[in-house]
């Protein structure tokens, strides 16, 4: 059976998309509730506890949208800079190296 | 004419007039008491607990533990406890039969006749009450926190809260708020639980349930509300703050989304304990006694991480709904749908590969990234009333922080007795 993946959901606004478009990269967004764009790295069960455990202000969405929820926007900015410096979405095990 | 709230009990406001509390609370043995014990002592002297008239005594929480039903065989779901250690009954000398005044904020709150004093093992409450003994949930982490002994015994409120702005408009007791109803000529009104800022699926929510509820009724005129009851209690880290909260639902009136003659928001103070079912029963019992007629549940009620089934308070309200005062309503999840353009029910778009879940949660997340949502899923007025908030009262956030919960106003004081 293939491994659950859980997404955490970056919402791109105009500031994080110029830096996508610089770089090439707008592609990596896909478009969400009525037009919002968003960059989704996903992580799987070992990655989604880790991050529960290092940030206690995120959520798991168990009930809704099964997507890992309210990072803090720092740490996102963080995930965000790693995908436009990567030029892809695999970025959590370097990210989590770090905590 | 008599106001009869849950259990066919007339609601009685027990509540002492300050000349005749000052007399009577003169020389007693004065008890400070957390926020929790403050809320529940307003829910029960104003009638939102009714039939309920203090603090529970042994009898009544091990049948509520056991039975799901107060001592007098009426439905109860949440035990309702004032605690106390051996130290403190102690020092403080407090023994059965004795009166004594509790205070909140340094100032005299309420007169408590303790008439029993008891032990309970507090295991059993959480695996009757929560379905669980395991501490990290939250009820369970709340119940293993009481200290040793219980108190029971009726409590009389000797000073009236004041409650602060912005929300002292939405602080309506029942018997009031049955008054407004009544003005309204609202015949049957939709409960609506909350603890959030809205977006449109629970706008939605609330509009399905507002449909529901009129059923067969005439149209002619507007006799069918929504009254959304915000649950106002203890605050944790990164849940939107109080005033978010209350007066974004109240804007979803402003704006138009609603009106008057279809919409009112309100306020209860309670500590959360995420009890699923048997929170969902506690809270048509609440409704029950604000003068609710229909109240609104999705799926999972007020339940936490994955202890409860999504149906299961749906279940437990079937089986005592002959003796609860107020009809169920049950709400499908609202969700967005690209192909249609529109936020729309799950029991009816069929474009399920296409469809796109959002729930509270992720718009949080959302406006924590710092983008502001489509109005489709988040009304503009509603998000620059969060922004609005968060200057006027989160020291610039719209989220609890430790500078939040150190400097806001409370949302409600007691003053000295004059």
């Amino acid at each position: 059976m293939a491994e659950e993946r859980y997404p955490i959901n970056i919402w791109v606004n105009e500031e994080r998309y110029e830096k996508l478009r610089e770089a090439g990269l707008a592609d990596l967004c896909e478009e969400m509730l009525a037009g919002l764009k968003v960059i989704r790295v996903y992580a799987n069960d070992a990655q989604k506890d880790k991050i529960l455990k290092a940030f206690p202000t995120a959520k798991f969405d168990s009930a809704t949208t099964k997507s890992i929820e309210l990072l803090p926007k720092d740490v996102k900015d963080k995930m965000f800079d790693l995908i436009v410096q990567k030029k892809s979405v695999e970025i959590l095990d370097e990210f989590l190296s770090n905590y | 004419m008599a106001e009869i709230g849950h259990g066919g009990k007339e609601i009685v406001e027990r509540i002492m007039e300050p000349s005749e509390a000052k007399e009577k609370i003169k020389g007693l043995k004065q008890v400070p008491i957390r926020s929790q014990i403050a809320n529940e002592v307003i829910g029960i002297s104003y009638g939102f607990f009714s039939p309920l008239e203090g603090f529970m005594g042994k009898a009544d929480l091990d049948s509520v533990c056991k039975k799901m039903r107060l001592a007098n065989g009426i439905v109860w779901s949440i035990p309702i406890l004032f605690d106390m250690s051996e130290a403190e009954l102690s020092d403080y000398g407090i023994k059965e039969g004795d009166s004594i005044v509790l205070t909140y904020q340094d100032n005299p709150f309420a007169l408590f006749e303790v008439e029993e004093i008891y032990e309970y093992d507090k295991k059993e409450i959480c695996q009757a009450v929560y379905g669980t003994t395991e501490d990290k949930h939250p009820g369970c982490a709340r119940t293993y926190a009481y200290k040793d002994k219980f108190l029971g015994g009726k409590i009389t409120l000797v000073n009236r809260p004041k409650i602060n702005p912005p929300f002292d408009p939405y602080f309506i007791p029942p018997l009031e708020m049955r008054k407004r109803f009544k003005e309204k000529g609202w015949v049957r009104i939709v409960a609506h639980q909350t603890r959030n800022v809205p977006h449109t699926g629970h706008e939605w929510l609330m509009k399905g349930a507002w449909l529901q509820t009129y059923g067969e009724l005439s149209i002619e005129k507007p006799i069918v509300g929504v009254l959304v009851n915000a649950i106002i209690g203890e605050k944790r880290k990164g849940d939107y703050i109080d005033e978010a909260i209350i007066l974004c639902q109240d804007e979803l009136r402003k704006a138009g989304y609603f009106g008057d003659h279809n919409h009112m928001t309100s306020l209860t103070f309670w500590d959360m304990r995420y009890a699923g079912p048997k929170e969902a029963v506690f809270h048509a019992i609440l409704r029950t006694n604000l003068g609710l007629t229909h109240h609104m549940y999705g799926r999972d009620h007020a339940g936490v991480g994955t202890y409860y089934g999504p149906y299961d308070a749906h279940k437990l309200l079937e089986s005592v709904k002959d003796e609860l005062g107020i009809t169920p309503v049950y709400s499908m999840n609202w969700l967005y749908c690209p192909h249609c353009g529109e936020v729309t029910s799950e029991g009816l778009c069929n474009h399920r590969d296409e469809w796109q879940k959002f729930s509270g949660t992720v718009i949080r997340s959302i406006v924590m990234d710092g983008v502001k949502p489509p109005r489709l899923i988040f009304r503009p007025e509603v998000f620059d009333l969060v922004m609005e908030c968060a200057e006027k009262y989160g020291f610039g956030s719209p989220f609890v922080t430790d500078e939040y919960l150190e400097k806001r106003t409370p949302v409600f004081s007691v003053e000295p007795l004059e």
